[in-house]
């Protein structure tokens, strides 16, 4: 038998799979339009704080209808079509089949979830609210929200069953923790009977303090599966891929699932610390927190450790830089959130706006730099360009965004320090030294630095948008040679 | 060209929450009710008439492959 024989008796031929790439784009186009949108928002929302007149009396422009708006774009719109996208670009490619459900199903995804984000923002605006953060939708929009969410569910673990490879490899399995417990945590936490099924008021069955421990028992966890799990699977996929390198440990990647799963569920309760929540409650989730200092930085080392002997791609590579930092920011934000958990240190940091800083450092260090990251490697991957438009704009943006970054969450540290220094300074006769209007004329100069900060980052993306559109639109970018027809690729590309 | 079964399911799904949008909007408390009711029905129209086009698209598509192959 000849070489060539016995290589093809050995290794059955792959048929070319048609993945369903088109939702994966609807995905990825709206993920970056609801960015600008969130990043826009916020750009106004610092524009009030600075200057509240800007609100201009407006009760649909007042902060606090504004504010959910905000974190919505920026988390479910941006983040959750991001994760949309890739992990069902992920789900294909790593199992080697087509989405299960069928092509209708997957567009009932795309515009079921952006028909959601519509109507949650325009009730906001509107003033109808659940006053819970990030849960703030009232039933019957959150009822929606749970219909497309099985049905993603059952596209995902449906494309697992039918997979074409034996393993189920890691990104898929942070991907199906994060779909799997914000389906759990919505439905704990949007436990309510509405007033009416004609109205959109409802009351949730749990009072007082219980309501709040579900809230932050969601809230911490909206953190931990949707910002972070979710985001981990795409970090597990997207910079192996970009370093064209394996993991730098498949078993550690393993040990961080599990540990972080297990782990991130019982930190809720820091939320609530000095409160009337037990005590021992509070400690019990001050321990988890600390705890997960060891999965976090695991997942850390291994994220950056993939590029062992290929650290010289982040001088030729800038979306790879995007990556890399992204790790760096998870990194340095998951060490930061167990220090902030610590009873003594919450009892300075809370409600100021070190908790502001601290939560940008992940949301624009980690989440979107990881997004970006994971753009420049699809957009020329799904419309079969020969790479991005420019490699030096893409440096720019990585720039522009980091000088963002640090300006934003630098000032929110000096501010948020010196916010809880004020409150909790007293003179010699035991009389608290400063009024809160005083603290709150103290962070004025803080709070333009921080503008400034989203002002570039706002930036850095616009640029993005640009770069992006000219690597479809370019003819510069145009493949020579023969391709593929549109959909179809090897399997396992 | 057959029907496939997905579209058939998802498309008579969305015309449920249709019909629900419509049964909203028509006893609506409040404005928001109101307005969830209205996009409900109008988000669904709008999807099952895409459906529909889809299906035709493909048929056509299928047509005229068959004609380019005789």
């Amino acid at each position: 038998m000849s070489d060539l024989a016995f290589a093809t008796a050995a290794v059955p031929a792959r048929l070319p799979v048609e993945y369903n790439e088109a939702i994966v784009k609807k995905f990825l186009i709206a993920s970056v339009f609801w960015g600008i949108v969130a990043f826009l928002v916020g750009i106004y929302l610092a524009t009030e704080l600075c200057w509240p007149s800007f609100n201009l009396g407006l009760s649909f422009l007042n902060f606090g209808r504004l504010r959910p708006v905000h974190t919505s774009a920026g988390i479910f719109a941006f983040g959750g079509n991001a994760l949309f996208a890739t992990s069902l670009y992920v789900v294909q490619r790593t199992c080697r089949t087509r989405l299960f459900g069928g092509d209708a199903l997957a567009d009932f995804l795309f515009w079921g979830y952006n028909f959601f984000i519509v109507m949650a923002a325009l009730s906001y605006v509107l003033g109808y609210s659940r006053s819970q953060e990030y849960s703030e939708p009232e039933w019957h929009i959150t009822l929606f929200l749970v219909l497309v969410w099985v049905l993603y569910a059952v596209v995902f673990i449906g494309t697992l069953l039918l997979r074409e490879e034996p393993h189920i490899y890691v990104a898929n399995w942070f991907y199906l923790a994060f779909i799997l417990t914000v389906a759990v945590l919505v439905l704990g936490n949007n436990a309510e009977l509405p007033v009416s099924v004609f109205s959109a008021k409802s009351y949730v069955v749990y009072s007082g303090v219980q309501n709040a421990l579900v809230q932050w028992w969601y809230g911490h966890n909206a953190v931990g599966f949707f910002l972070t799990a979710g985001f981990l699977g795409m970090m597990y996929y997207f910079i192996p891929k970009q370093a064209n390198r394996p993991i730098y440990s498949y078993r550690l990647s393993i040990v961080h699932f599990w540990s972080l799963i297990f782990l991130y569920i019982w930190a809720g309760p820091h939320h609530l610390h000095w409160t009337s929540l037990p005590d021992w409650t509070q400690t019990l989730g001050m321990a988890f927190s600390i705890m997960l200092w060891m999965p976090s930085w695991g997942g850390m080392i291994n994220g950056l450790m993939t590029l062992s002997g290929a650290w010289d791609k982040l001088r030729t590579d800038p979306a790879l830089r995007f990556s890399v930092t992204a790790v760096g920011f998870y990194g340095m934000s998951t060490f930061e959130g167990p220090m902030m958990s610590i009873r003594d240190v919450n009892a300075l940091s809370h409600y100021t706006d070190w908790t502001i800083g601290h939560v940008h450092s992940g949301v624009l260090g980690w989440v979107a730099f990881i997004s970006f990251g994971a753009f420049y490697y699809l957009v020329p991957a799904l419309w079969k360009r020969s790479g991005i438009y420019s490699s030096r704009l893409i440096a720019w943006h990585y720039w522009i965004a980091t000088l963002g970054i640090v300006f934003y969450i630098s000032s929110m540290w000096v501010a948020g320090i010196m916010q809880g220094l004020m409150w909790r300074a007293y003179d010699q006769f035991g009389f608290l030294q400063y009024s809160f209007a005083e603290s709150v004329v103290a962070v004025h100069p803080y709070y333009v630095i921080r503008l400034l900060g989203g002002l570039l980052f706002l930036i850095g993306a616009l640029i993005m948008v640009y770069n992006l559109i000219m690597t479809v639109r370019s003819p510069s970018t145009a493949r020579q040679e023969a391709t593929l027809p549109s959909g179809v690729a090897v399997a396992g590309g | 060209m057959e029907i496939q079964v997905s579209d058939l399911l998802v498309g008579l799904l969305v015309l449920v929450l249709g019909l629900v949008g419509l049964y909203l909007a028509s006893g609506a408390l409040d404005d928001e009710i109101y307005i969830f009711g209205l996009g409900l029905a109008l988000f669904a129209a709008v999807f099952d008439i895409g459906l529909v086009k889809r299906h035709y698209d493909r048929m056509q598509a299928a047509q005229a492959e068959a004609k380019r192959h005789v």
